[in-house]
């Protein structure tokens, strides 16, 4: 297949050409081993340098391109996949959606062991199925630079389900993928910290100044009463989007025929974004839908489909004029970025990009629908399947814009009532898909003589401390799930937690059960929004153990993961499974670190932190300049309890060093002294979050001397100043404001009763 | 070492970036972008506006766009984008659809490089509208020429140029002249036989001279009758009845436009924006 394409990006081109056109070339001369029915592919995985959003940055490339080259076999052929690792750390190639044995599956300490730098390992199985697929790394977080690529498995020419007029159409794969200039380790430690940098950048910091310019100050205090941080539909911000590793290209001919006006193009689409969903739409009109995740489903006619994060959608779309190159368009969930394709030849036809969203209207749905405990309440509405989304309120093209909105009050009054209020399709004049629309053109039906398992998830997690997770427990506190050889899995999953969850089961597709009876759609990504309840089922007849995961990179890294273990198999490359999935445990709850400090006038203020999904091992200093300020140094060890870790026994520490002249004791609330200036002290204690998000802290010490504090940071008073407090019971206080300049720095300005008035910059990492 | 490394950044930004507002690496280029008016030299320029990557200048008359930008941060196309997606087609992009839709009525420039829609049904979202619309249309045309030439007199009378408004006044008596009676509506068929003489006198008379005073003496009578002619046709877009109070030797006239700008035909560039619009026809 041959494709043209005008690159816009030539800075990538142009690394690309220096540093792995020999590569490239060598690649070339391999790939055309062609065995009778074994199609073998090598891939050189590489380090490489790209340019793709301003700045020179680590990347992945194989056999010198991003995405990873389309890997295309034909059902009955052989897949031979050679991989040289030429990395300086360890790599896996998963086969997203493929059937395969499952010492093939390519996840490192479940199905083999990681791919070591300088070695060659080789994948081999029979390809056993057709339809558009894709292939990453499973190895951390190489995902999110550049480890993405194709997987297409066409029909047989004599298929029985060969589709004239779709299967036969000209062809184009694409992979959506999202690039950011910043470390992807560095991003998950952020996001485990809840620096909020990532918001700014997209605008969407909803301040309590932006909360009241737009009438939405009840909301905003509401939802910090509900211990709510501010809500957004994704928590990355991404440099550029990129469609087959381009921002934006044109795509004038296929397999050498110039597109010319009434012909239709199959694209076949798959988000390799590691955390990011997208909008699909395209100037030219409607958008047919004929696959999903790799399988037939009756063609469908929509405006748009939004993908998530690792499916798949085969669309097929038709080029009314000539003399126009119609404008495809993915954009983000969040709106903030996008990547085009320009199909057909002539001046381009532009398709207007999405309004911003209305960020309140969403922090006022979802206080209406998270209840004080932090568990969501659906009232009454049975959501599944996408077809309610409760997003709408926040899309402008659906639900008007922002402003109109309060002028116009009285068509707002009964909405809140309509049973249709979320329901995309019933609201506006554009047809969103949801999976209800979905149905197989094949009778998708399970043997009815096979014993069924059934097993309930409930999907949880908080945004806090960014723990995602399964009936509250992550992949390091559970064992693997056994089932047997021949079994139906019909699992029922409902999604507790405030954020969607594209969930993929590995080695399968499962049926959705959507209401379409024997021709239930099959697929192996589902997305669950919050509050939806959905129903998979699929029959365990290939022995394994079958990673069963949220797609969303950083919440899999996080934990949000389970293994069946269907039947007792033995992998020739784990011999000893125990050890292998402590291993697969241990990467799923890494630590992670954070420091803070404020060189201030005053003194030093700082604090740093070690903490994985349930421990915190934190220390605080207060550091002046003269022994009369003193030096205090506060440590804490403790574990998060509960599903939203709103509470905190741990056991501390502190040291104190003083000078404060004769005769001068502190005496607290309770009129116990304290009568030294040097003073060592053990502790134990509490730490719990109340509403509007302070933390209440109470300690004993080993002397008996009781502190209790209330302490609140990070008030989000505009976009980009930060107010915070804290005052306990030995009279001490503090209020602190500080102006956030960029992810690492900020101009922070205090007054500490300890150290009097302080202006300083604080760092932070 | 990081840190200190953005404290002087921070620093070095903080001093230069306050002095410095030109564009850098500067490249010019004209390009054609498509638009009408004051209104849409606003727009086109704001959106293509950058403050020291981008600057357009855009006029009016030539439809020309002098544009100025650093050519190590942008280029000619994402400029052109940024003006597409504000509505103005260039030879480049065609603006999306549902934004030139929502332009103000004296924007709706005509769209010369979109291809005629063959295919337009299909991706209209309310077609069930166009069907009916479009069989009435057909019968409105013949009026629709009346009242385009009646424009085209109005918009010489605007720059006070009498020959062209004789000449454009000789199209309009063709235009009076083809209208088959029979094809008009009832409503239309009414007013047009009280009407039709006198628009006719008029319109023979403006042809006949080449004095903007007298051919705007008989504007006002002719303004008047297509009023009312007008009224009780459908059109596809807004016309605006608009007044002068000055005009008619203080005794104020009338004239139909199609933007709801005031251009006063009755003084041209003397006293372009006296008056006012009295009525919106739909």
């Amino acid at each position: 297949m041959k494709l043209t394409h005008e690159n816009s990006e030539m800075d990538i081109q142009s690394i690309f050409q220096k540093k792995l056109l020999p590569i490239a070339l060598m690649l070339l001369a391999t790939t055309s081993l062609f065995a009778q029915k074994v199609v073998r592919y090598d891939l050189y995985v590489k380090d490489t340098l790209v340019n793709f959003a301003g700045k020179e940055k680590r990347a992945i490339a194989v056999n010198g391109q991003i995405p990873m080259p389309t890997l295309t076999f034909t059902e009955g052929d052989t897949a031979e996949i050679v991989v040289h690792n030429q990395l300086k750390e360890s790599t896996s190639l998963h086969w997203h959606g493929v059937f395969l044995p499952n010492k093939e599956d390519g996840v490192p300490w479940l199905t083999q062991k990681p791919i070591e730098p300088g070695t060659t390992y080789t994948y081999r199985f029979p390809i056993i199925q057709n339809g558009t697929h894709w292939y990453h790394s499973h190895s951390g977080l190489q995902e999110q630079i550049g480890m993405y690529g194709n997987f297409v498995m066409l029909k047989k020419q004599n298929d029985p389900t060969f589709r004239k007029g779709i299967d036969d159409l000209p062809t184009v794969p694409l992979m959506i993928s999202e690039w950011t200039n910043y470390n992807p380790n560095n991003i998950n430690r952020m996001l485990h910290n809840a620096n909020d940098w990532a918001a700014i950048k997209k605008n969407a910091t909803q301040s309590y100044a932006e909360a009241i310019r737009e009438g939405h100050f009840k909301t905003k205090i509401r939802n910090e009463w509900k211990r709510m941080l501010a809500m957004d539909v994704s928590d990355v911000y991404y440099d550029k989007i990129l469609l087959n590793g381009n921002h934006t290209t044109d795509l004038k001919t296929v397999d050498g025929k110039t597109l010319k006006a009434g012909d239709k193009v199959r694209l076949r689409v798959s988000n390799g974004g590691a955390s990011s969903y997208f909008w699909l739409r395209y100037a030219g009109g409607k958008i047919t839908v004929v696959a999903n995740d790799g399988n037939d489903v009756e063609p469908v006619e929509v405006d748009r489909l939004i993908i998530a994060v690792s499916e798949t959608y085969d669309i097929v779309v038709t080029i009314p004029d000539d003399g126009v190159a119609y404008e495809f368009l993915a954009t983000t969930e969040d709106r903030t970025q996008s990547a085009s394709y320009f199909i057909g030849n002539g001046i381009k036809q532009l398709i207007s990009p999405l309004p911003t969203l209305k960020y309140f209207e969403g922090m006022k749905m979802m206080n209406d629908m998270m209840k004080m405990n932090g568990d969501l309440d659906d009232m009454g509405m049975k959501m599944s399947l996408n077809q309610m989304d409760m997003n709408v309120v926040m899309y402008p093209e659906i639900t008007g814009e922002a402003k109109q909105k309060q002028k116009h009050d009285h068509s707002q009054h009964n909405m809140d009532n309509d049973p249709n209020r979320y329901n995309a399709n019933e609201l506006g004049e554009i047809k969103t898909l949801n999976y209800a629309m979905l149905q197989s053109p094949h009778n998708t039906e399970l043997p009815k003589d096979a014993p069924v398992k059934e097993l309930k998830f409930t999907l949880t997690g908080n945004m806090n401390r960014y723990v995602w997770s399964m009936d509250n427990r992550i992949l390091s506190e559970v064992d693997k799930i056994p089932v047997k050889k021949g079994e139906i899995l019909r699992i029922t999953i409902y999604n507790n937690s405030m954020m969607r969850h594209p969930m993929h089961l590995h080695g399968f597709d499962f049926r959705v059960i959507n209401g379409k009876g024997e021709n239930a759609p099959l697929k192996n990504v589902l997305d669950i929004m919050p509050m939806e309840t959905d129903t998979i089922e699929f029959l365990a007849n290939e022995e394994g153990d079958w990673f069963f995961h949220c797609h969303i990179l950083y919440h899999m890294m996080g934990g949000m993961n389970r293994v069946f273990a269907v039947d007792d198999y033995q992998n020739p490359h784990l011999p000893n499974k125990k050890q292998a999935y402590n291993k697969l445990q241990r990467e799923s709850n890494m630590l992670h670190f954070m420091i803070e400090n404020d060189f201030a006038t005053n003194g030093n203020d700082g604090e740093a932190m070690v903490q994985n999904a349930r421990w915190s091992l934190g220390t605080e200093w207060r550091l002046g300049y003269n022994d009369m300020h003193g030096y205090e140094v506060e440590t804490h060890l403790g574990r998060y309890i509960g599903k939203m870790q709103w509470f905190m026994p741990f056991i501390g520490f502190d040291y104190r060093y003083r000078k404060m002249g004769m005769d001068e004791h502190e005496t607290n609330l309770f009129r116990q002294k304290n009568e030294k200036d040097t003073r060592r002290a053990v502790s134990l204690g509490f730490m719990y979050t109340l509403p509007m998000l302070v933390n209440f802290q109470a300690e004993v010490y080993h002397d008996g001397i009781v502190r209790l504090s209330l302490m609140r940071e990070d008030i989000p008073i505009s976009k980009r100043i930060r107010a915070g407090f804290m005052v306990n019971t030995d009279f001490e206080y503090m209020a602190e404001l500080k102006y956030i300049i960029n992810k690492n720095m900020g101009i922070r300005t205090h007054y500490d009763s300890d150290m009097g008035f302080g202006v300083g910059l604080s760092l932070n990492y | 070492m990081k840190s200190l490394k953005y404290i002087m950044t921070a620093l070095v930004m903080l001093s230069f970036g306050m002095s410095n507002a030109q564009i850098k690496n500067a490249k010019t280029e004209t390009v054609k972008i498509y638009g009408n008016c004051g209104m849409c030299e606003t727009t086109i320029e704001n959106a293509g506006n950058v403050k020291k990557v981008a600057q357009v200048d855009w006029n009016k008359d030539t439809k020309m766009a002098t544009i100025t930008y650093d050519a190590k941060k942008t280029n000619q196309n994402e400029i052109l984008k940024r003006i597409a997606l504000a509505g103005y087609d260039s030879d480049k992009f065609l603006a999306p659809d549902d934004v030139y839709a929502k332009l103000p009525e004296c924007c709706l420039y005509e769209r010369v490089n979109k291809p005629v829609a063959k295919t337009e049904p299909k991706t209209e979202t309310h077609d069930h509208s166009s069907h009916t619309a479009s069989t009435e249309m057909q019968e409105a045309n013949q009026l629709t020429s009346v009242f385009n030439n009646y424009f085209s007199v109005k918009d010489a009378l605007v720059k006070s140029d009498g020959n062209t408004t004789s000449t454009k006044a000789k199209d309009l008596l063709t235009a009076l002249g083809a209208v088959q009676m029979n094809k008009l509506s009832n409503e239309e068929h009414t007013v047009w036989m009280k009407v039709m003489k006198d628009l006719a006198f008029d319109a023979e008379h403006i042809a006949e001279t080449k004095d903007v005073a007298h051919q705007r003496d008989h504007f006002m009578s002719l303004s008047k009758n297509m009023y009312e002619l007008i009224k009780v046709s459908k059109q596809e877009t807004p016309v605006y009845y608009q007044h002068c109070p000055m005009a008619n030797k203080g005794k104020g006239a009338n004239w139909l436009s199609k933007e709801n700008a005031i251009k006063n035909p009755y003084y041209g560039s003397q006293m372009l924006t006296c008056g006012s619009t009295v009525e919106t026809i739909k």
